[in-house]
């Protein structure tokens, strides 16, 4: 008993470390938000945030969930695209060009992105001149140059997961199908995706995770209204050094996400009969 | 032996110092936090630390930046507050440069100190800037380092006749849709500036709005004036941010939009703007606002960080530096400031917009309860 004590607690000391960067970075944060989210402007528990949070900002936060959804569609086609083909073929290239742009920081893509979107940018410019049209509309001020950016950037990580999935699948599978005479678009459809569905899941809420707590791209590139939570807890913060509105905001995100997550955790537990890596 | 070696030792170090600093053997760093963009912390880093340093050989200028817009101050506001919360007696900044808002938010918190009795500069002074900012009473806590200016810039390349006021740009835009562009108000003060003198030309109080009081009746009649510049926004380009309306206008994709006049300026001078573009402030006028300097209440080297105030807000300095190498229009009386400079340079300072434009078109920032009233007033009646 002693024994078993002693050892629990070294188990214990271990661990602390993490726990203690958890609690102080996170937990507390964590907490501490939520409780000034609930504090109006001379210091009493009031909903007064909440009611601006909705007033002002519902259309933002439901534009937010959508461009983060679509993102989350977009990248896993492509995604899946993608890591199917380098299931079946090898092409050393695409393997290190879907790749590329996890190295290439949110700042840099955002000003990228701004510049060959605009009206007259890079690619107007050079679309302008194979059609031979005088002017062309940009896609940098619009949600779809927003959804675009996003795409680039949350795609090569949802495809890492995917891939990752796919190649560790035992490949008997899909040798079976392919001795029965199962095409390769089949068998992506019914034994890769369905086999890989808790993958690609995690790459989903990774994705979306991602997407809808990124300030840098939504500050470069995209409309100005609507516009993203965070950029309207930046708003709040800088020009009126409102806290509690911004913390409002961050909860309301932290609930979208949690449902998220929660979702998540059944999904686990129902698949599996439990919480496995 | 033992004793002598310690005392020799003691001796040479002391030795060491007083050669090493003639005058005042006591080494000093002087931490200076700055808001605004890059050429704010450039302009201290660069040009005036050296020259600072070079007067005074035991200080060591250390030169942090925090970023544009009300962002960077705020940033600055947290990290006074931190000090101030951690009890100390000394504090690391030793130096502050703000926006008025944040001077306001500063003063507010009980974060920096009085200390303009002691400064010469301020008797130079010419505009009420250093004793009223955005309606509040800030005498003794700031200095101005420069003034800035917003105006519309236009490409006359499009633009034969450029309006002269709010009115006749309302018809132009109708005119010519999409090639007016602003950034609306979240990302920039150039939009917030246009904003601001939307509301100046279509209330029924703008000196209130600019002066004060405060009083909710006064915003009355603010929800058709932001209706109809929700109806003129229809017929816009938003831009993001200040950078991004003057990138539009370089690549002519839009024709008009408010910028920064120091900015532009600068843009012109690096050649990332197209030279022929020019810039009007149309009446009743736009807001500019100052950066102020603004000493921390317990800071640990207050008495060089005032030093430092009066060199740079000196004629010569605010004639070499704001104006010739910044496009900064002087804190201090253009009379001043004249003796120092070429004609030349005067010259391209208020080549389009004149003095008498600046003294008649340049407004204040609205006072701080009637901006943030006015933020939210357009994410209410514009944004939705």
């Amino acid at each position: 008993m002693q024994q078993k004590l002693r050892s629990n607690f070294t188990g214990f000391l271990f661990i602390l470390p993490a726990l203690a960067v958890l609690a102080c970075l996170y937990v507390f944060p964590l907490l501490r938000a939520i409780w000034i989210s609930f504090l109006d402007k001379s210091g009493n528990i009031s909903l007064a945030n909440y009611q601006k949070v909705f007033e002002f900002y519902l259309r933002d936060i439901l534009y937010s969930v959508a461009i983060s959804g679509l993102t989350v569609v977009t990248a896993l086609v492509i995604s899946v695209v993608i890591a199917s083909y380098l299931r079946f073929k090898e092409w050393k290239f695409l393997d290190y060009m879907y790749r590329l742009p996890l190295f290439i920081p949110f700042l840099i893509v955002g000003h990228a992105m701004r510049i060959f979107l605009a009206p007259h940018g890079t690619m107007n410019s050079l679309l302008t001149r194979i059609f031979m049209v005088e002017e062309l509309p940009g896609l940098s001020t619009s949600w779809v140059g927003l959804l675009w950016s996003f795409t680039w950037i949350m795609t090569p990580f949802a495809t890492l997961i995917v891939l990752g999935a796919f190649k560790a699948l035992d490949s008997s599978y899909v040798e079976a199908a392919q001795n029965l005479g199962a095409s390769k678009l089949k068998i992506v459809f019914s034994i890769l995706i369905p086999l890989s569905r808790s993958s690609i899941m995690v790459a989903m809420i990774l994705t979306f995770v991602r997407t809808i707590s990124s300030l840098t791209i939504p500050i470069m590139v995209g409309p100005n209204s609507p516009t993203v939570i965070t950029v309207d807890m930046m708003f709040r913060v800088n020009y009126f050094n409102d806290w509690g509105v911004a913390n409002g905001l961050g909860v309301v995100s932290y609930l979208i996400v949690m449902v998220l997550a929660i979702y998540y955790l059944r999904f686990m537990i129902s698949e599996r009969g439990g919480i496995k890596g | 032996m033992k004793r002598f070696a310690v005392l020799t030792f003691v001796v040479l170090l002391a030795a060491i110092f007083a050669f090493a600093q003639e005058d005042i053997p006591v080494k000093v760093t002087l931490t200076l936090m700055v808001a605004g963009d890059q050429n704010m912390a450039d302009f201290f880093q660069y040009e005036i630390a050296p020259e600072f340093e070079k007067l005074h050989p035991n200080v060591k200028v250390k030169v942090v930046g925090t970023g544009p817009g009300d962002a960077g101050s705020q940033q600055i506001i947290q990290q006074l507050q931190l000090e101030k919360d951690s009890g100390k007696d000394k504090w690391a900044i030793d130096l502050v440069i703000i926006h008025e808002t944040g001077a306001v938010w500063a003063i507010e918190k009980g974060l920096i100190r009085k200390y303009t009795d002691f400064l010469t500069a301020k008797r130079l002074a010419i505009r009420n800037t250093d004793e009223i900012a955005l309606g509040f009473d800030v005498d003794g806590y700031v200095m101005p380092m420069f003034h800035s200016q917003t105006a519309i810039a236009f490409n006359p390349r499009y633009v034969k006749n450029p309006p002269k006021s709010y009115e006749e740009l309302v018809q132009w835009v109708k005119e010519h849709p999409g090639k007016f562009g602003y950034n609306g108000i979240k990302q920039g003060m150039s939009g917030v500036s246009f904003v601001s003198g939307w509301l100046y030309w279509q209330s029924q109080n703008p000196e209130v709005i600019m002066n004060g009081p405060y009083d909710k009746k006064y915003e009355a009649d603010w929800e058709g004036i932001f209706a109809q510049l929700k109806e003129f926004n229809k017929y816009v380009t938003i831009t993001s941010g200040n950078a991004g309306t003057l990138d539009m206008l370089n690549r002519g994709e839009i024709w008009m939009g408010p910028v920064w006049v120091d900015m532009f300026y600068t843009w012109m001078r690096e050649g990332r703007m197209d030279p022929n573009i020019r810039i009007v402030i149309p009446a009743p006028g736009m807001p500019g606002q100052p950066m102020h300097y603004a000493i921390p209440l317990k800071a640990a080297n207050a008495d060089y960080a005032l030093k430092l105030i009066e060199l740079v807000s000196s004629p010569r300095m605010q004639a070499k530096y704001i104006i010739e190498r910044f496009n900064w229009y002087p804190a201090i009386g253009d009379d001043y400031v004249a003796p120092f400079l070429d004609e030349e340079v005067l010259d391209r300072l208020y080549k389009d917009v004149k003095q008498d434009d600046l003294l008649k078109y340049g407004k204040p920032m609205p006072l701080l309860q009637y901006k943030q009233d006015m933020l939210e007033a357009y994410e209410r009646w514009v944004e939705k």
